[in-house]
């Protein structure tokens, strides 16, 4: 019985550090296709001038991402087809921000510009630079002229023709609410935050309280025993354990203090003709700290 | 003879232009307002001694702050480039109240919490001063994140004011950060009535059991198991929570006295320089005297009322449940709110009023830090639904 409890504890006590939940990483991963325009005839036009299809590339991480050395693709059998090249300053994207690239087959144009069109009823991927490991992809069905294709929330899952086209800036165009404005307008009076944040506070300090309140039992559990094959118990007679306070700690604390001090005197500052003896070492040695003479 | 005559009028005109330029061409009474207030903080921190450490620096800054100047030569605080400017950065941004809670964090000695571990619920408790404050922010007409910056207040805890407001309504961080820092430092005055007001003689003169000795494994275990609680509960807490407990780690450990000397010592003192100066220096008159300010200051004390009550009324209502003999000193319901140390000295102060034996500072002591650590998590909490 005492066994399963020590075993039980055990389990408690490292579930308390294991349960975690999963975490996000921060890297190319974090980047997703969030708008795509297939049929350009009326809609933004490049800096040369032109209308063509372009994709949006969305930074869903709160760092900056680079995406230089990845590849673009409207093939899935050739998910090298578009190598985006490194070391510009276009290819790195701030977070929560954005990328465009124009799918007009005209790679001497710029990097921004890809070497293949997007076409109806096709696809198109973004691969890592291994050439080898898809970070996002989106299957174009039948489209719309100068009606974009996207996520109707930035780097969220839905998919949808969108409203507005709105290469390089947030998808939703609806009213943006703050998290503290929903907040407001459900719990006009505080009463829901008092309510809930009161119970955190209280959670989190109740748990740290039961923790501490066991914590001489949990590390005290000696792990070797639990492993180990049941003896039989002797009998032994236990030391008397007696509770020392604090107020009679202080008070040994202080007697000793007042004793090592009342010992102290000043044999720093005493002359000594007394020979120092030190035992010899070639560390302490002072031909070895001398500079031998170049020969 | 025209030729000085020009040169006069040449002179005569550049000390005229001079003379715009100067501090006294540009005051306003707002200024004055401001300045009275800097000399008001400094007298208050060298005469009384209430909190010195930060009422001198707050106290000059206001002084810096409140130099009235010509716009566009990059002198003051708002204006991008100014060496202030670069200063307010940490300020703005955040960094410097968590330095400050690493320094704390080396500092406290959570032995008397980790002896006596049902003290961090009074700590909990004193932190209904933050919400009860964000209701009455939210009837006055304050917006939700202004409202929540405004309550932390009552959580008597500086950097987790400034920490806080930097997040959820950058523009009251000044009106913010020097009510907390007032109330914080008016503790010996604010306290005391309610405490007597709250109890009874019989309940004053409880005396609690003497808190057991703590062993170096409890800790040394106190940081490392009190932040990934506390942390994985509330994330968003985790700037000051992490650095607090990192802190109280560098000192238990005993094994890097170093790093934790200089947490407590050399760096905290560095940061309270920087954030005194530059939050004191953000009040500026223009951007400072406003209706709300005076709404703010009037929230910050109702939260610190507030947060005293529910303290002192909590142990009331915990020594229901309490044994005889285990029954807690509702006097030290008050050390709830963060500010450490001074309201553990109001509970030694009030309750040697009535039994000159029975010393209370160490109990305080308990609910004390338990409340920087519950005032952390309340941030965290405020900043995770807010933001």
């Amino acid at each position: 019985m005492k066994r399963t409890l020590n075993i039980a504890r055990a389990v408690l006590a490292l579930a308390m550090v294991l349960i975690a939940g999963h975490g996000y990483a921060q890297s190319s991963l974090d980047l997703r296709i969030n708008e795509v325009l297939v049929i350009n005839d009326s809609n933004y036009v490049d800096t040369y001038g032109r209308r063509n299809g372009w994709i949006e590339i969305f930074n869903t991480a709160y760092n900056t991402v680079d995406i230089g050395g990845m590849y673009l693709t409207d093939d899935p059998a050739n998910p090298t087809k578009y190598w985006i090249p490194k070391g510009d300053p276009i290819t790195s994207i701030a977070p929560r921000n954005y990328v465009l690239f124009f799918a007009d087959s005209m790679p001497t144009r710029g990097i921004q510009h890809l070497n293949f069109k997007l076409k109806e009823g096709g696809s198109l991927a973004l691969f890592e630079s291994n050439g080898r490991t898809m970070i996002d992809a989106v299957k174009l069905g039948p489209q719309k002229p100068d009606v974009s294709y996207g996520r109707l929330e930035d780097g969220g899952v839905e998919w949808g023709f969108l409203e507005k086209t709105t290469p390089g800036a947030n998808n939703y165009t609806g009213v943006v609410v703050t998290a503290g404005e929903k907040f407001g307008a459900m719990d006009p009076f505080g009463v829901g935050m008092a309510v809930i944040a009161m119970s955190v506070v209280f959670s989190a300090l109740i748990l740290l309280y039961i923790v501490f309140k066991n914590t001489k039992k949990i590390y005290g559990i000696n792990i070797r025993k639990l492993f180990s094959k049941p003896e039989v118990e002797v009998a032994e007679p236990k030391p008397l354990e007696e509770e020392i306070s604090g107020e009679v700690n202080a008070a040994i604390a202080l007697a000793l203090h007042m004793y090592v001090n009342a010992l102290h005197d000043h044999e720093e500052t005493v002359l000594t003709i007394k020979k120092v003896a030190r035992t010899y070492s070639p560390w302490s040695s002072k031909i070895y700290g001398l500079r031998n003479v170049p020969r | 003879m025209e030729h000085s005559g020009n040169f006069l009028s040449f002179v005569g005109e550049h000390l005229g232009e001079f003379f715009t330029y100067t501090a006294f061409a540009n005051l306003t009474a707002g200024h004055l307002i401001m300045i009275c207030v800097g000399l008001l903080f400094i007298y208050l921190a060298i005469t009384k001694e209430y909190e010195p450490l930060l009422l001198i620096p707050i106290g000059f800054g206001i002084l810096v702050g409140n130099i009235a100047f010509t716009p566009g030569l990059k002198i003051g605080i708002y204006e991008t480039g100014s060496v202030l400017n670069y200063l307010y950065f940490g300020v703005l941004q955040g960094v410097y109240p968590p330095l400050i809670f690493l320094g704390i964090g080396a500092m406290t000695d959570f032995s008397a919490l980790i002896s006596n571990p049902k003290l961090m619920l009074i700590g909990a408790a004193a932190q209904f001063g933050i919400f009860g404050a964000y209701a009455i922010a939210l009837l006055l007409g304050f917006s939700p994140s202004e409202a929540g910056a405004i309550a932390i207040i009552g959580g008597a805890d500086g950097p987790t004011a400034i920490f806080l407001s930097s997040k959820l309504a950058p523009e009251l961080m000044g009106a913010i950060a020097i009510s907390a820092y007032s109330y914080m430092a008016l503790v010996p005055v604010i306290q005391p009535p309610i405490m007597r007001l709250l109890t009874n003689k019989k309940e004053r003169l409880i005396r609690m059991k003497p808190p057991r000795s703590v062993s170096k494994t409890e800790k040394v275990l106190f940081p490392i198991i009190g932040m990934l609680l506390t942390t994985f509960i509330v994330p968003s807490g985790l700037p000051l929570l992490g650095m607090l407990f990192f802190g109280n780690l560098l000192k238990e450990s005993g094994v890097t006295k170093r790093l934790a000397d200089t947490a407590k010592g050399a760096l905290i003192d560095i940061v309270t320089i920087l954030i005194g100066l530059t939050v004191g220096a953000s009040t500026q008159a223009t951007t400072f005297l406003t209706a709300k300010s005076v709404g703010i200051f009037a929230l910050g004390a109702a939260s610190f009322v507030i947060a005293t009550m529910a303290g002192v009324l909590f142990v009331k209502f915990f020594n229901l449940l309490l044994k005889e003999g285990n029954k807690i000193n509702p006097l030290i319901g008050n050390s709830g709110v963060s500010a450490v140390p001074d309201s553990a000295r109001v509970s030694q102060v009030v309750g040697l009023e009535y039994d000159k034996t029975n010393h209370l500072l160490m109990h305080a002591m308990g609910p004390n830090v338990a409340g920087v650590i519950g005032s952390a998590v309340a941030a965290g909490i405020l900043l995770g639904f807010l933001s």
